[in-house]
């Protein structure tokens, strides 16, 4: 199984992938210079990832993406969505922040989008 | 170079920040964190400093794109001019650049359409576009529309021709304050 560690910076999210919970985490902000350039690995990752393997848990807390990394992450859903449609068993948690409406409305928006088990969390209910 | 008359301006137009002259990603994401910054000492609603934010890097990056793509020499045409100020109850957030007038009418049409959505529509079309092929770089669409849905106003836009080649097309967005 291939590692997938992507540092983050201020305009890029770090990914990293967990393998004793089959976990993969995605941290902070997205508005890279080019988000094609900077999801094509991830992408191929999951692809690869999900030949070989069917469980996969996502760990999402996503605070801003600009347009076209909100496109990307809907490509990322679709291969989700795939694996989910043939049988893998796939989860995901995407965590917002209540004092933020637009947070909420986005998570909402990719929740809409797939049929694959898809939580919403608010930071405040975490730690509550 | 007067800099007293250039701060009474400044002063009088309520900017907080202008940027003039060549960008890069980099500055993108330095003036980015420090407008981030900046708000969020300021007593408003944490959705307005994101909205802030996002129209901002929405902004910079249609230009920065559209200069890029275009091969616009930096020298004397391939910068920008990128201004936040306040205006009553709202932030305006501004950006400036050179444009091909080839290029005109498709970008006003563009806007036009856009202005003419209400909320729902606008909702369906940014859905409609993110699910449809788009080459890297041809984006502008989705991010105009996500400048749409966080403003309570119309984009507001001007064209002013600068030579046979060129146009230099201003747009502004505003952002409400409180939520």
């Amino acid at each position: 199984m291939r590692t997938l560690d992507i540092e983050q910076s201020a305009s890029t999210p770090r990914i990293i992938f967990q393998p004793d919970e089959r976990v993969l985490l995605i941290r902070g902000e997205s508005y890279p210079e080019n988000s094609f350039e900077f999801y094509a690995p991830v992408a191929g990752w999951l692809k690869e990832y999900l030949a070989g393997e069917s469980t996969l848990n996502l760990d999402i807390n996503v605070s801003y993406l600009n347009s076209s990394s909100t496109k990307c992450m809907l490509d990322l859903l679709d291969i989700l969505e795939e694996a989910h449609c043939k049988g893998a068993r796939i989860s995901l948690v995407w965590r917002y922040d209540q004092e933020n409406p637009r947070s909420l409305d986005l998570a909402q928006e990719f929740q809409e989008e797939v049929t694959l088990p898809f939580a919403i969390r608010s930071y405040q209910e975490e730690q509550s | 170079m007067d800099l007293f008359l250039l701060r009474e301006q400044f002063t009088k137009d309520g900017i907080l920040m202008c940027f003039n002259g060549p960008f890069s990603h980099s500055i993108i994401e330095e003036m980015g964190t420090a407008i981030k910054n900046h708000l969020a000492a300021e007593n408003i609603a944490r959705m307005a400093v994101q909205d802030v934010f996002a129209v901002y890097i929405e902004m910079t990056q249609n230009a920065r794109n559209y200069l890029t793509r275009n091969q616009i020499p930096i020298e004397d045409t391939g910068s920008a001019t990128i201004l936040i100020a306040k205006h009553g109850d709202c932030y305006a957030v501004a950006s400036g650049n050179v444009i091909l007038k080839a290029d005109v009418e498709k970008l006003v049409s563009r806007i036009d359409r856009i202005n003419a959505f209400d909320a729902d529509a606008l909702k369906k079309a940014i859905r409609q576009q993110l699910r449809c092929d788009v080459l890297p770089g041809e984006g502008a669409g989705i991010g105009l529309m996500e400048m749409a849905k966080r403003s309570p106003a119309k984009l507001e836009y001007s064209l002013r021709d600068i030579d046979d080649r060129y146009a230099f097309f201003t747009l502004k967005t505003l952002i409400r304050r409180a939520s």
